[in-house]
């Protein structure tokens, strides 16, 4: 079930190659919505309430390196397959009704399109691949992978300085995930012990590193993490690849692979990195609000739409990560959930600028305005965009939101308090963008035009999944819970072994903070009854 | 008598072979001085042959000399087809490659 | 009066390859003078029966594991995998040779000499990789230089040609009389040119510290970082890269790095083992300045040869990394990176040769621009190999890199491993700008591409003829090269196999 999940981008991509150009985009259509439909079934049909994978895969593959081609999936992880087989399917059938074309001085290798559909393919495939991933080494390598498409896709279908901005991008992006290679590497090694080396994550569990060697290796995760995300500081290719990327491919970009880096966190850092990950949170929350306020400021002060929306990014991944960072299961919950709408309303929101392009010709807010007029479906579409972008109650992001502040304020007050000024800072530059496009004067030369059918095939059923959300956020939580409580249980007994009495953990790390839902995390039994559940 | 003054003897030569092939401009020159590299090894060997009083040293010399030939000879007829086309016989010249 | 003696016992089957090779290069010589002196098809044909029984019979004994020819060679797995890669690199390169225009003079073919000099390189590095006397490793080192020298200046025409011959005899040959001199002082200090005496005069006899010894083990590794181009020896190496028929560098590229980093390992750690602990430290600072200096070396070269050039420097200096651990993983690193390496690296050199002859452009790098909607055949393989070369996943250049950083790892040297990455990053940015070149930019004026591969083939001109000819052929190695550089980049079990047996032995015979 998941290998077929996790190959069939890929195969379909490569096949897609061979095919006539007239067939190539149905074809690929066709091929991201069996996925979903495979996604979907996992859902379904599988159980996140414990923390125990499903549908798991574990087969020999280089016995001599200790790497097993091991996947899985549980509530952790669930969500985001899906989100990715969603996200991909929307951005394939919006280039399959819109080809790519590329800028102004494309190259000939532009004009194919089953090209630009197999790199789609295989970014989808390296993607989901890292979600999958069981083993160490099998997502550092998915995660690397990941990248090469993307080279490609930027460089060739992009505009303005497509091939500086695609070079710039991938320095940065490698050079953080070649040193988790060498992270990894030296995980596995090490926890071997002069053994049998093995990069399974139940093993690596097993055999935890002293906390120094923790220390180090946490710091190259983190880097790669953070460069992906991306997070302020290491935020450098960001300005320049969304400026340069074709619009449906930033969808993927800001809406599925940020989420792989916080991800990456929960599944791996901590897990494995426990120590390290508790000496490191104050850093890293700092970086996450700084992340929030600098990715706000700039938000608010682009005229370029595509960096609005790309500076936004910034500062919702800071919250995500303040909220995976607060090491409550509030704020982790928030966090995964957060992940799964930002998700969703960054990727509806490129799509929403692509339209607003075709309209205006420009990217520029202040030569834009005045779309309502004429375009009312249009308007309300982006109304609702914009509306859970600043999280207005009511919207699943609200929710993901609360619970992340309701994390950070349990465990790091001050830090806490300060982000919440985020929350107002993202409604002025989401209703900045909404009012400069929608309402005011149309510009001369510009047409209010209503969304047509191939635009809105792609737009309305993300608008719908918005609302949707909106209305069962507690559906999403009620799976992703138990993952989010693994993550923080590897914490809590990563601190329990260092001799710490049950509540001087608790009161140090604020690990086991109250939980308000039914099936929450819940402290095992030896642990004397620290964290009462409330309520 | 003592090894050493061989072992010295054997440095110098390849020392002043060696500071000839860095320096020198000619290739024939050039080759030459890797000639006196390959005989002070060829030096060295029959020395510490003596010394250890077994007989490896003076057949690897013996097959050192042989090579040394071969090498020479594909030299030389490199220095002649660089002749033959009125090539400038100098290698500080032969920089048509350098950037 | 009658002299008895007892002849030494030499095991025909476990030399066959070498025999196999020499009985090829005396066919093809003779082909080459009986036969018409155009025939160029007659005479790789024959040297590739010759390259293709030594591969079989290769493979057919590459289980063994003895001592060979008085103890002066041993066949074992370190042996045959390396035998193994440069008899078939032979085997890409003759391909390769067919159509290479340097190989004709004055309408001449001289597929006869290159093909004999070809397959005494390829007898030289089969021994090389087997040798385990200092005096064998002397000669086997000499038998695979002075035929590359020739074939270096082979375009006696070109004056690029010429100069590379000569600049690679002039270091070349410093770099043996290095090795030898550095021989001299082993066999002095430990009195046997054995490597199994040696290093038991190194173990038992406590001489490892002793000055000649010290001295020697300098020598050799500055002579061997020559022939290898580990930097700071590696000056050589883009000019002669660059001026050498692009068929030859291929193969010197490819095949001098395998039997050279055989013989290196095999003197280090079999002869040398004892000794480790001196000479590590200072291998491990030569890997380092190698990675930095052929990474930082190959940004903005505008010849591709000469970028490959410095990118084999640094190359050279990941591998050094699994030989310098001194350890079985580390050794079964080394050998399948030297197999990874030579698929990549033989999908470049083709993809180059090919352009070169295609269009007027030679080995720049606007030579290939535009290639992905011209040419998407030789665009994938060409990107492919960058890939690799960069270590990026799902090619094999990725699990290379990987096993190499383990042994780093393993041996307690992480800050290599580091090292590795870090030079990796760098090498992005100039492999990534050979991609660039290929799939992002347009391709240039069509007037500058002065012949087509599919052009007219019986058009008249010989050279349209073979120049269409030597392309067609190459399409289907180049393929199978990078198909399998992806193949052991998503499944490299088997390749890990055949590079295991290599580390196993070898730590066999220290033990």
């Amino acid at each position: 079930m998941l290998n077929s999940l996790l190959w069939t981008p890929l195969l379909a991509g490569l096949i897609g190659l061979a095919l006539p150009k007239r067939w190539v985009g149905t074809w690929s259509v066709a091929a991201a919505a069996t996925t979903l439909g495979l996604a979907i079934g996992l859902l379904l049909d599988g159980s996140y309430g414990s923390d125990a994978l499903n549908y798991v895969v574990d087969e020999s593959w280089i016995p001599d390196l200790g790497v097993r081609y091991s996947l899985g999936v549980d509530g952790l992880s669930i969500g985001l397959v899906v989100l990715t087989a969603a996200i991909w399917l929307a951005t394939v059938t919006w280039s399959a009704l819109h080809p790519p074309r590329g800028g102004d001085d494309a190259p000939a290798s532009a004009r194919n399109p089953a090209l630009y559909f197999a790199m789609l393919g295989i970014g989808e495939t390296a993607t989901l691949g890292a979600f999958l991933a069981q083993d160490l080494l099998l997502f550092v390598a998915f995660f690397d992978l990941m990248l090469i498409p993307f080279y490609f896709l930027v460089g060739i279908w992009g505009q303005g300085e497509r091939r500086a901005a695609t070079i710039k991008m991938i320095i940065y992006t490698l050079v953080g995930s070649l040193l988790m290679l060498v992270g990894a590497i030296a995980t596995a090694v090490m926890a071997a012990d002069g053994g049998t080396v093995s990069f399974a994550i139940a093993d690596l569990r097993e055999h935890l590193l002293g906390e120094s060697s923790q220390k180090w290796i946490f710091a190259l995760f983190a880097l790669a993490f953070l460069v992906k995300m991306p997070a302020v500081l290491v935020h450098g290719w960001m300005p320049d690849a969304y400026r340069s990327c074709p619009l449906p491919v930033l969808a993927l970009l800001s809406g599925v692979l940020s989420k792989v880096a916080a991800y990456g966190f929960l599944r791996w850092a901590f897990s494995l990195f426990p120590d390290a990950a508790i000496d490191f949170q104050l850093v890293i929350m700092l970086i996450a609000l700084g992340s929030i306020i600098y990715g706000s400021a700039m938000a608010f002060t682009q005229t370029n739409v595509r960096l609005i929306a790309g500076f936004s990014s910034v500062a919702q991944m800071g919250f995500i990560t303040l909220g995976i960072f607060s090491m409550r299961i509030d704020g982790i919950d928030g966090a995964v959930l957060q992940m799964i709408n930002h998700g969703i309303v960054a990727a509806a929101a490129f799509f929403v600028i692509a339209a607003l392009y075709a309209r205006f010709g420009t990217e520029d807010l202040t030569e834009m305005g005045g779309m309502a007029s004429k375009a009312p479906f249009f308007a309300v579409a982006f109304m609702i965009i914009t509306l859970a972008t600043l999280a207005m109650p009511g919207s699943a992001n609200f929710i993901g939101e609360f619970y992340i502040l309701s994390g950070a304020f349990q465990s790091k007050l001050a830090i806490a308090v300060i982000a919440s000024g985020g929350v107002a800072l993202a409604a002025f530059y989401a209703l900045r963008m909404y009012q400069r496009s929608i309402h005011n004067r149309l510009p001369e030369g510009a047409t209010s035009r209503e969304l047509d059918l191939r635009e809105a095939a792609v737009i309305v059923p993300l608008v719908l999944l918005i609302i949707g959300c909106g209305l069962v956020p507690n559906k999403i939580l009620a799976r992703t819970e138990a993952g989010s409580s693994a993550s923080v249980s590897a914490l809590v007994s990563q601190c329990r072994e260092h001799g710490a009495a049950p509540t001087e953990c608790a009161a140090e790390y604020g690990l086991l903070g109250p939980t308000n839902r039914e099936g929450g995390f819940e402290p095992s039994e030896s642990d004397g009854g620290a964290g009462n559940p409330t309520e | 008598m003592s090894t050493e003054w061989y072992l010295v003897l054997s440095a110098l030569l390849f020392s002043t072979g060696a500071v000839g092939v860095l320096i020198r401009r000619s290739p024939l020159v050039i080759l030459l001085c890797l000639e006196l590299m390959l005989n002070s090894s060829n030096l060295a060997l029959l020395a510490f042959s003596r010394a250890h009083g077994n007989a490896d040293g003076q057949v690897f010399a013996l097959v050192v000399m042989v090579v040394a030939a071969c090498e020479v000879v594909v030299g030389l007829g490199l220095i002649v087809a660089m002749y033959r086309r009125n090539l400038p016989l100098d290698v500080d010249e032969a920089r048509v490659l350098r950037k | 009066m009658t002299v008895d003696f007892n002849a030494p016992d030499i095991d025909y089957a476990a030399i066959s390859p070498q025999i196999a090779l020499m009985a090829g290069i005396c066919a093809v010589l003779l082909v080459s003078v009986l036969g018409k002196a155009t025939n160029r098809n007659l005479v790789t044909s024959t040297s590739l029966l010759g390259l293709g029984s030594a591969l079989g019979l290769m493979i057919w004994q590459s289980d063994r594991n003895t001592d060979l020819v008085a103890g002066a060679l041993r066949l074992d797995g370190l042996a045959a995998s390396a035998a193994i890669i440069c008899i078939g690199v032979a085997i890409y390169a003759a391909l390769l040779g067919v159509g290479e225009p340097a190989f004709f003079e004055n309408g001449q073919s001289r597929h006869g000499e290159f093909n004999a000099l070809l397959l005494t390189s390829v007898l030289g590095m089969v021994q090389l990789a087997s040798a385990q006397n200092l005096v064998a490793l002397f000669i086997a080192l000499e038998l695979l230089s002075i035929p590359l020298y020739v074939m270096s200046g082979f375009a006696r025409g070109r004056r690029e040609s010429l100069e590379s011959g000569l600049k690679y005899l002039i270091v070349g040959s410093l770099g043996s009389a290095t090795v030898l001199y550095g021989s001299a002082f082993i066999y002095g200090g430990s009195g046997s040119t054995d490597f199994g005496a040696i290093a038991a005069a190194l173990g038992d006899g406590g001489l490892a510290s002793d000055p000649l010894i010290g001295i020697g083990i300098a020598l050799l590794t500055v002579g061997l970082a020559f022939k290898v181009s580990i930097a700071p020896f590696h000056q050589w190496t883009p000019d002669v890269y660059q001026g050498a028929p692009t068929t030859v560098t291929g193969f010197m590229a490819v095949a001098t790095k395998v039997a050279a980093f055989a013989v290196f390992v095999r003197l280090f750690e079999v002869a040398l083992g004892p000794a480790a602990s001196n000479w590590q430290p200072a291998l491990a600072a030569l890997a380092a300045l190698s990675i930095l200096v052929g990474n930082l070396g190959a940004l903005g070269q505008s010849s591709l040869k000469r970028l490959l050039g410095w990118s084999g420097v640094a190359q050279g200096g990941y591998m050094l990394v699994g030989l310098l651990v001194a350890s079985e993983v580390g050794v079964n690193a080394l050998i399948f990176y030297l197999a990874g390496y030579a698929l990549m690296n033989l999908a470049a050199f083709s993809v180059i040769a090919i352009r070169e002859r295609e269009s007027n452009l030679g080995d720049s790098l606007s030579a290939v621009e535009g290639l992905g909607g011209e040419r998407p055949a030789l665009a994938w393989a060409l990107t492919i190999s960058m890939l690799a070369l960069a270590g990026l996943p799902g090619t094999v250049g990725f699990f290379g890199k990987l096993y190499l950083i383990e042994a780093a790892v393993d041996g307690e040297y992480t800050w290599l491993g580091i090292v590795i990455v870090i030079g990796s990053m760098i090498s992005l940015g100039y492999y990534l700008r050979v991609i660039a070149a290929i799939w992002m930019r347009s391709a240039p004026d069509p007037a500058s591409l002065a012949t087509s591969a599919l052009g007219p083939i019986d058009g008249g001109s010989p050279e349209g003829e073979r120049e269409a000819s030597g392309s067609r052929l190459l399409i289907v190695p180049l393929a199978l090269v990078a198909a399998a550089a992806v193949f052991f980049g998503i499944l490299p079990d088997p390749l890990v196999d055949f590079a295991k047996d290599a580390g196993r032995d070898l730590i066999a015979t220290v033990k």
